[in-house]
């Protein structure tokens, strides 16, 4: 085409078909379509193209979108209590969201072995020690997770460093 | 962008920051100002208004139940469309929708007069506004499915190469040539509408 409009920069004419060129340039992208063809040529075309985009109107919403929304979102039901314990340290870097959460695991693991060695024991609601046991299992595991993500970080560490 | 600079620029960011601290008006007012875009987006690129619908509410219960984990990385606008676009492409990669897509000729054919809302237009100017939007439907449906995408974010929703490609998850040259190859495929499909 040997146009450097066309050839190296098209997005130019896109902006000027859809009305997004500041007055100069405007101005001044005027002055080559006037002796550009090929340039004239994707300009009209362009233009038919975006009246042609703006007469396809899109039905409008349903007026019980937000009330089907809010129901959906009632179903979903509040936050769990392990996503309001692990909410503090979602917005963390992983550096630092690590130690805490190690530190947090380890306090919770010392205080239910402390728990149960100290004292005569005490009868426990069977469903009460399911329930721990669990969250004792979900914890480690998380740690296990964390661990493996703080490896794989390192790693990235080491590969940006060498870069 | 840092966090702390998409926040203080985007209004819309701080708004979710406080949905994220527990404040439901603010997801309110996010879903009052972007409902009608993302709805009126995701018709445009399945066709549909009953699934557009089904995909701007699934859109929406995904900003709500990202809302602990919200970083503003971004623009509010341009994770919002990152997820709806993320939405929609499934959807057209469906097998439903290719079964729906040999239906595309009944469906078009069939469409309600509802695009066209000037009571001062003649019956003829009518039909002719109206067989030309079906034209567009057509010719926008004939794009490669993120080509579509892009030239819906970028005609109707006035985002920028770069907000684009950042919805899209590609590079600015690349929404660009995405961009310059989809209008030069509406221009040959749309030719003889220059003259009308």
């Amino acid at each position: 085409m040997n146009c450097p409009i066309a050839d190296h920069n098209p997005e130019l004419l896109l902006a000027y078909a859809a009305g997004r060129l500041d007055l100069t340039t405007t101005g001044a992208l005027e002055q080559h379509l006037a002796g550009c063809a090929a340039c004239r040529s994707v300009a009209a075309g362009q233009i038919a193209v975006w009246k042609a985009l703006d007469a396809w109107e899109a039905p409008a919403v349903s007026p019980d979108f937000d009330r089907r929304l809010y129901r959906r979102i009632e179903q979903e039901g509040p936050l769990s209590w392990w996503d309001r314990l692990a909410r503090p340290f979602r917005a963390m870097p992983l550096r630092q969201a690590l130690p805490l959460t190690a530190s947090a695991g380890l306090l919770l693991m010392a205080g239910l072995i402390l728990h149960r060695d100290s004292g005569p024991i005490t009868p426990v609601a069977p469903h009460r020690e399911i329930v721990r046991a669990k969250q004792v299992e979900r914890t480690l595991d998380d740690l296990d997770l964390l661990r493996q993500f703080g490896a794989s970080g390192s790693a990235e560490g080491v590969h940006r460093d060498a870069l | 962008m840092g966090v702390a600079a998409v926040a203080a620029m985007d209004y819309d960011a701080e708004l979710m920051l406080r949905v994220k601290a527990g404040d439901g008006i603010s997801f309110g007012v996010l879903l009052e100002k972007h409902r009608a875009s993302v709805v009126h987006f995701l018709y445009r690129v399945v066709q549909e208004q009953g699934v557009a619908e089904e995909l701007a509410q699934e859109v929406f219960l995904r900003v709500y139940r990202a809302r602990a984990s919200y970083e503003p990385t971004a623009t509010f606008k341009t994770w919002l469309f990152r997820i709806a676009a993320h939405l929609a492409l499934n959807w057209l990669r469906d097998e439903k929708h290719q079964r729906d897509q040999e239906r595309l000729d009944d469906v078009l054919a069939d469409l309600p007069g509802r695009q066209i809302t000037d009571g001062r237009l003649s019956v003829e100017q009518k039909l002719v506004r109206h067989v030309g939007v079906q034209e567009v439907r057509r010719a926008v449906a004939l794009l490669p499915e993120k080509q579509r995408v892009a030239v819906l974010m970028h005609k109707y929703e006035e985002m920028g190469y770069s907000e684009i490609a950042n919805a899209l998850g590609c590079s600015e040259s690349a929404v660009k040539s995405m961009l310059y190859r989809a209008y030069r495929l509406l221009r040959a499909h749309l030719a003889h509408m220059r003259t009308t």
